[in-house]
């Protein structure tokens, strides 16, 4: 399968924070949800991804293209949305849409006016007023009316209410539904990711620490409840973390079929949900990958 | 590069109608005023305010996201200045015209040459300084003038007599290409340098 963007062992440091050697391939077609905890690095491997952070060591490459010759091509081509308001916040959108419009090649008013309709957005109140979830439809019905082929979206989901986020959410699918795009989100809310991702990408300080399809960790995972007595230092091994209570233990796996081998009927298997991993992953004494 | 240019025209619509009654306030009350003074405040009206908007992180991150290369981003800023000091000039003039505000050519050339000098120094700070900051640095600035000018001014009158003499010596014509040429050197470098800093920066 083809790949939007490839990352290869790029590591950015800063006084407090470093991407270490991350490799990371972001594929076609697909929706891939980036998730990690706050801090994680997520952000950073976006604005690396958007050029707005150099890389210290290592490749970047979006489209097949890299940012040093080829900058403009890659940003024409690929959509952007942002957790916070990026727009001049005095402005009205049909002024903002007055700057953004001429920056691209493909841009299109028709489509551009169909998702303000769509979204239900107001052309002539000052973006500032928007709220969050509104500023959000605003910068995805730009990203859409250039016709960009990637669209990175950092956080989009964060703050919006429930029934927003569903909304947003049947939106993506929908832009999705043509499979000439590619997206890639960044969230916290695990759940969102669940209806809709194909891949998932996990960042964890700084390091990824998977990037597979969301079947694949569905069966790769598992979370496994039992008997104390079953554990020993060699069973053990096969658990990312392993939480203790009076009469039972309960514990991640990345190898359920393992545990299945080896267990059988005397433990409960349970299907581990993002957050379970996000949860116990953070949690683990040992790097496991 | 031109739409980054109407960018700041954009933004500023509101700014921009204030324009005209800030020089026609000067041309009606402030008849002791040297045209020059007008003229340089014009020039730096729009551009100076452009920055103001851009000065944000996320103005910076908007535009670096927008298919524009950073080396046009700067670009735009230093060339967009000298369109928008020509079109403020050019407006303030024929305001002054109507209200008989006297001024000649010379007036102009001193307020565009001050308006090169200005920028020259102003525009790489922006692109230094944390934003934010602008406003205290220019506080700071103000103070810091006021306190070595007077004492630069009395220098100057003291040795006023070789400078004039030095001067005069000169001709007009060449007094006018090494000034201009000076000033524009001096903003071509000033763009050099911002261009180097900006490539460098993280948003």
């Amino acid at each position: 399968m083809e790949h939007i963007v490839e990352l290869k062992g790029v590591s950015k440091h800063f006084k407090d924070f470093s991407l270490e050697n991350i490799n990371l391939n972001i594929k076609k077609g697909c929706v891939t949800g980036f998730i990690g905890a706050n801090g994680a690095g997520k952000s950073t491997t976006m604005k690396l991804m958007m050029n707005l952070l150099q890389p210290d060591e290592g490749e970047i490459k979006v489209f097949g293209l890299d940012y040093a010759s080829c900058g403009r091509e890659i940003k024409d081509r690929l959509g952007f949305v942002y957790d916070s308001n990026v727009f001049y916040e005095g402005l009205h959108l049909k002024d903002i849409r007055r700057i953004i419009a001429p920056a691209y090649k493909n841009w299109s008013d028709k489509q551009f006016y169909n998702y303000i309709q769509k979204f239900e957005l107001p052309l002539n109140k000052a973006v500032k007023t928007f709220s969050k979830g509104m500023q959000m439809k605003a910068s995805l019905a730009m990203a859409l009316s250039h016709e960009a082929e990637f669209i990175l979206m950092d956080e989009p989901t964060a703050g919006l209410d429930p029934v927003f986020r569903r909304e947003l959410l049947d939106i993506l699918q929908d832009i999705m539904a043509d499979g000439s795009r590619t997206l890639f989100f960044s969230t916290h809310i695990t759940s969102d990711l669940e209806r809709i991702a194909d891949y998932i990408t996990f960042i964890q300080k700084g390091n990824i620490l998977f990037n597979d399809s969301l079947e694949g960790i569905q069966k790769q995972y598992a979370l496994i409840k039992g008997d104390p007595a079953l554990l020993d230092p060699d069973t053990e091994k096969n658990f990312i973390k392993i939480e203790h209570s009076s009469d039972m233990f309960q514990a991640l796996t990345n190898d359920a079929g393992k545990i299945k081998e080896l267990f059988g009927n005397q433990v409960m298997i349970e299907e581990a949900t993002l957050e379970d991993i996000m949860f116990y992953v953070k949690g683990a004494n040992h790097q496991y990958v | 590069m031109f739409n980054l240019i109407k960018k700041d025209v954009i933004i500023q619509k509101a700014q921009i109608l204030l324009f005209i009654p800030l020089i026609m306030f000067f041309a009606i009350f402030a008849k002791h005023v040297s045209p020059a003074f007008i003229f340089f405040v014009a020039s730096t009206f729009i551009p100076l305010n452009a920055y103001i908007y851009d000065e944000r992180v996320e103005s910076n991150i908007l535009l670096n996201s927008l298919p524009y290369t950073r080396k046009e981003i700067v670009a735009a800023r230093y060339l967009g200045a000298i369109v928008y000091m020509l079109c403020s000039i050019g407006a303030a003039g024929i305001i002054l015209l109507v209200f008989n505000y006297e001024y000649m050519l010379r007036d102009i050339a001193i307020a565009a040459g001050l308006f090169f000098l200005f920028t020259a120094f102003a525009f790489p700070l922006f692109y230094i300084l944390k934003p934010g900051y602008i406003g205290m640095v220019v506080l700071i600035s103000i103070i810091a003038l006021a306190a070595v000018m007077p004492p630069v001014i009395r220098f100057l009158a003291k040795h006023l007599t070789s400078i004039t003499e030095f001067l005069t010596s000169l001709s007009m014509t060449t007094i006018y290409f090494s000034s201009a040429g000076i000033a524009i050197g001096l903003y071509l470098l000033s763009w050099l340098f911002s261009q180097f800093i900006y490539q460098r920066k993280a948003f």
